[in-house]
This record gives structure tokens, C-alpha cells and sequence, in this order.
């Protein structure tokens, strides 16, 4: 029992780190649909050079630099050209789909490193993780920078006129996405599943982004929902351990996003945004332009 | 509400200077060399119509906005402002005319954004002592925990003040504060303002194109007028006259009439309607007209005085809180749009694009936005196809609309010829009463006098027409009726012959006189 949950955790902290990272994004005001190819491309480069230069740091740093990277360029598409934010998100998943496909299949296999020990079982990073999520809550919500990035994300034109650079702030948090979506990339390849194949990833991306949504903006809550999408996910896996023959794999697969749905429902509509006054960045989405 | 200034006092250093500023936007001049001084400790009002210029200057004071030429000072040294970061720093403030707050948070959050002492963690509950002091100071109450979007448009213009005070300023601008307010919130507003002024020193630039507010409140005042400074005069010498006159240069004469004994029945009857507008304050106040069978009454007005409001509720398109419109003798405050179309109501929506026409839609389709309920068009309940593109075939050569062919997306039709295709549809029902708002407003000289032409021709074949429109010259050529609108009232409703432009532009801008109003 001890070690599903360990091993869920393991999972939950590849959702963790990049949703968190899509949360401060979108705090900001910018979606980055393309964080599946922002961790495809962040664990490729993670895995390439740990298995050439023989260390787990070096990986890790290629990992978060390839992700702060494509974030950026997110970022200049989304904030300085001000194009459609879905749009660019997409085409960088496929742009890291291709890419990755033609610069890692000579790497296809394990990694052949020693594997990162773990605490009983249960994965250090996730221990990373959490610490993240209170950073994260403490940033967002207890710092002036934390209420510029939400005044940004909710409306732009009152966050410049009380003197603040949205386009600086955008950056940033694009940038802080990025890494953090090269992370949960480079935790999936070094870490969790250090084995490296085309697509290795088949939709982690996309569920974390469902988290986001899942998690109403909120740190904790997301911390909660990754743990819940792990468990699921792990689930998928070893679909024998719960009703087999009734829940197959596809159906645990299905239901974080089963899970999201009513939730973004239930969230968008004026009875709660009236009663509960949290919910989706006002400004999401949209490109700002100034003055 | 008069309140009482201290006499005007010896000129001082200007605390803030803009000279030689020149603002050029795409085929516009904004601001054409303007030389603009405060002095300090002065409520300084800003006068002038809509698109004087007014705001622009604010923002480039306010370093929202970069001037093309020109340069700022501020207590004599020369600045350079390149976000509103530097302008806050130097201790100005601005209250914008569209709100600028974040709605999902909490007052207190949104006065403490952006502020130069909060660094690092929020200190909120010091903040709170600190804006809790400040409220007690003016006699202000908000909730500082509530949500902006839970506030009335008038607490929202406190929030900015607030902000713009524990920002520290010194220099505060406010562009058109009372255009949201209700009266008795304007008489709060202005109260504050000179508290503000005499307890704080602070110095307040206070833009406005309403006559009463420039004489309550304000010891000097800049008018413009098109780009330039027209004028500059301490406000104890100047009379509301004289404001007009510099604000739309010409002499005012004051001459109204009582509208003559009416020949026949009114085919339109407004009695004593109000309404409100979509942030719910009063737009419509006890408004009553009436209107005959082949006239066109001209609703003369800067925008935001009740002119949309009063469309909408012609049209059928927003409820009265009292009051009744009658039509062809029968009452129909409560009836729907369709209804009314049905009874011969013709509706020129202000906004070309987004209401009265559907972009992605063909002509003939937005010519089906006028026939779907006509039985002519709808045998079987099936749209008439054929019939349809007959008749939209018909609107475009009669109406000159110049477009590919009939189906054609409306998106890529001209201003003007969508105008004129939306013209066309609602004239060849041949509506008993037309209300159009804004008809000509961007469309260039060809255009615009094709569709007074078409106004005309409307009137002439019987029908009675509500013309609303901020252009002047166009009420006055095309109008049998003149009503200058201030505050979702007519100030008056006068001949044509006894109407000239002085007098139309003094009442828009709220001077009222004796005046033959009913
Ligand atoms: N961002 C902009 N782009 C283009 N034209 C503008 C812009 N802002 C203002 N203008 C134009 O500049 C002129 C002055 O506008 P504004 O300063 O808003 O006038 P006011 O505040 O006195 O009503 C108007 O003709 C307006 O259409
Ligand atoms: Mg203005």
C-alpha cells in the first residue's frame, strides 16, 4: 500500500512541478497550453546530457535552462508580439514534439546511471515539491511582487497605471513556468521513468494543465489535486488493484479530466465567482497592449 | 451646490508645467504645442468638449502616455516621466476616467499596489492602520476588506483617491470624476477635494467639460479646444458665458422658445421616463417629449448624458423604472423590440459593427436581421431564400452600398457602406417612427450626406424620426426640433428657427437658463 502511495507521489510531483509552474503563468495572465512540450524538451535535454556528461546536476541545470528557455519564447510571442497565446503554446508542443523525436531517438533506452535514492520509497523532489507550493503560496499571496503578478493577470491596464511594468512581470513569470516545466521534465527522465523513448510523456503535460484549472489558482489546493491525479494516474497503471475488469486503464486515465470538467463549470459561473470570489485570472489569455 | 472658495491669492511658482507639448495619433493632432501650468495648493480645472484633448495631456503628465514634442517641469526642474512608475515617484497621482482597479480584489490590495514603500512581504494590517487613518481624515467610509467589484462606481472613484493619496501624491489628477457620480456623491467629491486642498496642500487638476462643476469647485482654469489652449483665467473671474465661449468659440447668445401650440396628435408620447443605466445609476430622469408624424427631433449632447439609454428604451431594448411611452396611441413601455418593429419602429443602433450589424454574416443575412418575424419573408417558416437576396439586391443599388456582391461578409464592407446598407434595411420597411443614433459618426463627407439625405426623404414620406447626435451643425440642418440633453434631461425642446448653435452648446454643457423647457 505504502509503496503505490510512494510511487503515486513520484507521479504527483511531475504534475506539481510543471502545473505550478502554469499556475504562476497564469497568475500573470499568460496561458502556455504547450507545457507538454516544454517538459518533452526540458527531459530530453536533461536526459542527453546526464547520460553524456555521467552528472545528475548538470542534467537537472540543461532541464531547467531548455524550459526557462521555450518559456521565454512563449513569453516574446505572447507579450511582446502580443499573437494568440493558444496558438504559439501549440505550436511549441509540436515544435518540442519533432524535435525531440529527431535529437533524442539515438538515446532511446535506459539511462544507465545510478538511480536518484529515495526516501523509503517516496521521491525527494516531492519533498521539493511541497516546499515549492509554500513558496509559491507565500509569493503569490503575501508579497507585493506576488499582488503585481495577480493584478497583471486580472487587469493589466490598473497594474500599469499604479506603476507597475506588466510586460516585466509577464516575462518573469513565463520564464519561472519554463523552468519549472524543464524540471518536471527532467524529474520524469532522471528520476521517475529514467528511460528515454519518443513521446515519453503521452499527455502528462496536458493533465498538469488540467490541474491548474483543477486547482482554482490556488498552491495548495493544487498541491492537493496532484496528489489525487498521481494516484489515478498510478492507477492506470496497475488497474488489476481497484475493481478490475470494471475500471480498466483508460477509465483512471479519464478522470482528472472527468474531474476537471465540472469544476471549470462549476467555477465560471456568477453564482461563484459572487460567493467564493475565486476563480480564473480575469485577463487570461488576453495580450496587452499599453496606454 | 456652491461652495465657498477662499478668494483667489497671489500667483506662486507653477508646481507643475507642460510646454510646448505636441501629441500626434494615427491622422489625429491631439495636442498642438500646448504650454499648460498648475500652481501649487490650486483645484485647477481642465474645460473643454469631448476630444479637446483633455486626457491626453493627463497622461502624459502622468507618463502613461509620451509626448512627440515638448517637455514637463516639475517645481521649475525638467523631468522625464516614461511610465506612470516615475510620475507616482515624483508624487503625482491620477484617477483615470475609465476605473483602474482589479475587481477580484479587495480595496486594501488594490490601494497598496504598486506602492513604493510596499517591498517584500505585504504588511497589510500596517497598510490598513495607515489607509483606516486616512479615510477617518476626509470622512471617507469603504470597506477596505470588500471586493472592488462588490462597490458602487462612486466608492470605486474613492478607492483611486485613496490609492493616489497613500501613493503619496501631492499633485492629483482627476479626469472627469463626476461623469459616474450621482449629484449627491459630485457634492461629496468636491467637498473632499477641498479638504484635500486646504488641510493637505495637496494640488488638484480637475478635468471636466460640465460648466457647474468648473464654477463650484476650481480656483483656475485651462480651457481647450481642439488641441490648444484656448484660455486661461482665475475661475472668480470668469462667468459660465465666458467658459462657453472660450470652449466653443463663438459668442453666446441666449434665446429659447417655448415649443408653439401643437397642430396635430403626436404620433410619439414620452411622459416622465426614467431609467437606468447598466451600472445602475439613474440615466433617464423624468424625461418627457413628443413627436409628430414627419418631424425629426435633434437630441443635442456629449456623450453619457442619457442618449443611449434613451435609444435603448425607444427601442424596447432596456425597462423603465417609471414613466410611459406611448406609440400610434397605444402604450407600449412594456411591449419587446419585435413588437415594436412590428408596429413600424426603425432602430439605427450607435454601434455600427457590434449591434446593429453581425460581421461574419453575409448582407443578406444582415438584411435578414430586419425580415426574419416578416410574414413576406417567411412562408412555410422557412427564410425566402430568393426573396431575401432580391431584396437585398434591391437595398444595395438603392442605396449605393458599394460591396462585391450581395454575399459578401459584412465584416468587409466600409463603415460607410455598412452604414448605408443598414440604413437601407431599416428604411425599406418603411418605419412609421425612426430613432437613429449617431448615424453619420466616422463616416467620411459622401457618406455622411447620402444618409441626412436619406433621413430627410424618411421625414418627408411621413415618417417622425428621434435624430441623436453630438454633431451640432448636423442637428441644426437636419432637425424641426431641438433638444439639448444634460443629465438625461432636455434642457429644453426649441424651434429650429429659435435654436442656434450658441445656445444648443451652452445647454449641452449644462448651463442652465430660464429656459422653455417641458
Ligand atoms: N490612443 C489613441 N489613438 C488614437 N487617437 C486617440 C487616442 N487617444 C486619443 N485620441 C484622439 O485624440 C483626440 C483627443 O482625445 P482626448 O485627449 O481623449 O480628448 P478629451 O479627453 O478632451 O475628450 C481625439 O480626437 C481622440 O480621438
Ligand atoms: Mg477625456
Amino acid at each position: 500500500m505504502w509503496d503505490l502511495l510512494a510511487r503515486s507521489l513520484g507521479a504527483s510531483t511531475i504534475f506539481l512541478f510543471a502545473a505550478l509552474g502554469e499556475l504562476v503563468n497564469q497568475r500573470s495572465g499568460v496561458l502556455n497550453v504547450g507545457l507538454e512540450g516544454l517538459m518533452l524538451f526540458g527531459g530530453t535535454a536533461a536526459f542527453i546530457t546526464a547520460q553524456t556528461t555521467g552528472s545528475y546536476p548538470l542534467g537537472f541545470l540543461a532541464g531547467l535552462t531548455i524550459g526557462g528557455l521555450l518559456g521565454l519564447a512563449h513569453g516574446f510571442f505572447s507579450i511582446t508580439l502580443r499573437g494568440d497565446q493558444v496558438v504559439s503554446g501549440m505550436g511549441l508542443w509540436i515544435l518540442s514534439f519533432g524535435l525531440t523525436t529527431y535529437l533524442g531517438s539515438a538515446y532511446t533506452g535506459p539511462l544507465g546511471l545510478a538511480r536518484i535514492p529515495s526516501l523509503m520509497g517516496l521521491s525527494p523532489f516531492f519533498l521539493v515539491g511541497v516546499a515549492l507550493v509554500a513558496i509559491t503560496w507565500l509569493l503569490i499571496f503575501r508579497t507585493s511582487l506576488g499582488l503585481a503578478i495577480r493584478s497583471a493577470g486580472e487587469n493589466p491596464a490598473a497594474a500599469e497605471a499604479s506603476g507597475i511594468s506588466v510586460v516585466a512581470i509577464r516575462y518573469l513569470c513565463v520564464t519561472v513556468g519554463g523552468v519549472l516545466a524543464g524540471l518536471s521534465g527532467a524529474t520524469y527522465t532522471l528520476s521517475y521513468n529514467p528511460v528515454w523513448n519518443y513521446n515519453f510523456l503521452m499527455g502528462w503535460g496536458f493533465v498538469s494543465l488540467a490541474l491548474v484549472f483543477f486547482s482554482m489558482w490556488n498552491p495548495w489546493i493544487l498541491l492537493a489535486g496532484a496528489s489525487l491525479f498521481g494516484i489515478m494516474w498510478q492507477l492506470s497503471l496497475s488497474p488489476e488493484l481497484v475493481l478490475p475488469g470494471v475500471l480498466s486503464r483508460y477509465v483512471w486515465r479519464t478522470v482528472p479530466f472527468a474531474i476537471t470538467i465540472p469544476i471549470l463549470v462549476v467555477i465560471s459561473t456568477p453564482w461563484f465567482r459572487t460567493r467564493w470570489g475565486l476563480a480564473k485570472p480575469e485577463a487570461l489569455g488576453r495580450p496587452y497592449a499599453k496606454g | 451646490m456652491p461652495l465657498t472658495l477662499p478668494a483667489d491669492r497671489a500667483p506662486t511658482e507653477p508646481i507643475l508645467a507642460a510646454r510646448g507639448i505636441t501629441k500626434r495619433f494615427p491622422g489625429v493632432l491631439a495636442l498642438d504645442h500646448v504650454d499648460f501650468e498648475v500652481q501649487a495648493g490650486d483645484v485647477h480645472a481642465v474645460l473643454g468638449q469631448n476630444g479637446a484633448g483633455k486626457t491626453t495631456l493627463m497622461n502624459i503628465l502622468f507618463g502613461l502616455v509620451q509626448p512627440d514634442e515638448g517637455a514637463l517641469y516639475l517645481r521649475g526642474q525638467r523631468v522625464h516621466f516614461r511610465s506612470p512608475h516615475d510620475a507616482i515617484a515624483q508624487g503625482i497621482g491620477m484617477v483615470h476616467q475609465t476605473r483602474r482597479l482589479v475587481a477580484a480584489h479587495t480595496v486594501l490590495e488594490n490601494i497598496v499596489l504598486g506602492h513604493p514603500r510596499v517591498r517584500g512581504f505585504l504588511n497589510l494590517r500596517g497598510a490598513r492602520r495607515e489607509v483606516e487613518a486616512l479615510c477617518n481624515r476626509y470622512g471617507f467610509t469603504v470597506d477596505l476588506g470588500a471586493r472592488v467589484w462588490q462597490l458602487s462606481e462612486g466608492e470605486r472613484q474613492w478607492v483611486e483617491i485613496l490609492k493616489a493619496l497613500y501613493g503619496g501624491a501631492k499633485i492629483l489628477i482627476l479626469d472627469e470624476p463626476t461623469s459616474v457620480l450621482t449629484p449627491p456623491e459630485v457634492k461629496t467629491l468636491l467637498a473632499g477635494l477641498q479638504a484635500l486642498v486646504r488641510d493637505r496642500g495637496v494640488t488638484v487638476l480637475l478635468v471636466t467639460h460640465k460648466l457647474p462643476v468648473v464654477m463650484a469647485a476650481s480656483h483656475r482654469v485651462t480651457v481647450f479646444r481642439s488641441g490648444s489652449v484656448v484660455a486661461r483665467l482665475r475661475t472668480g473671474e470668469a462667468t459660465e458665458e465666458i467658459l462657453v465661449q472660450h470652449m466653443i468659440g463663438r459668442e453666446v447668445a441666449f434665446r429659447t422658445a417655448d415649443r408653439s401650440a401643437e397642430a396635430g396628435r403626436p404620433l410619439l408620447h414620452v411622459e416622465q421616463v426614467s431609467a437606468f443605466n447598466d451600472r445602475g445609476l439613474l440615466a433617464l430622469r423624468d424625461l418627457s417629449f413628443s413627436l409628430r408624424a414627419g418631424e425629426v427631433l435633434g437630441v443635442a449632447g456629449v456623450t453619457g448624458n442619457g442618449q443611449e439609454e434613451l435609444a435603448q428604451v425607444l427601442a424596447g431594448l432596456r425597462p423603465v423604472t417609471s414613466g410611459k411611452v406611448r406609440f400610434a396611441d397605444r402604450d407600449v413601455t412594456h411591449l419587446s423590440p419585435l413588437e415594436r418593429w412590428r408596429m413600424g419602429v426603425g432602430y439605427i443602433p450607435a454601434e455600427r459593427i457590434e449591434v446593429a450589424s453581425i460581421a461574419a454574416f453575409s448582407l443578406v443575412e444582415n438584411t435578414a436581421l430586419n425580415y426574419h418575424f416578416d410574414p413576406a419573408f417567411t412562408p412555410r417558416g422557412l427564410l425566402d431564400d430568393a426573396g431575401l437576396d432580391q431584396l437585398t439586391r434591391r437595398i444595395l443599388s438603392a442605396y449605393n452600398v458599394k460591396a462585391p456582391h450581395q454575399y459578401a461578409r459584412a465584416r468587409h464592407l466600409s463603415g460607410g457602406n455598412l452604414q448605408r446598407l443598414i440604413l437601407g434595411r431599416v428604411l425599406s420597411r418603411r418605419p412609421r417612427l425612426l430613432i437613429a443614433h449617431l448615424p453619420t459618426q466616422g463616416l467620411d463627407v459622401e457618406a455622411t450626406a447620402f444618409v441626412r439625405a436619406k433621413l430627410l426623404d424618411a421625414r418627408a414620406e411621413g415618417a417622425a424620426v428621434l435624430l441623436i447626435s453630438e454633431d451640432l451643425d448636423e442637428i441644426l440642418s437636419l432637425s424641426d426640433w431641438v433638444a439639448p440633453i444634460y443629465e438625461g434631461r432636455f434642457v429644453a425642446v426649441l424651434l429650429r428657427e429659435q435654436a442656434d448653435s450658441e445656445t444648443v452648446g451652452a445647454m449641452m454643457a449644462g448651463l442652465q437658463k430660464e429656459a422653455g423647457a417641458r
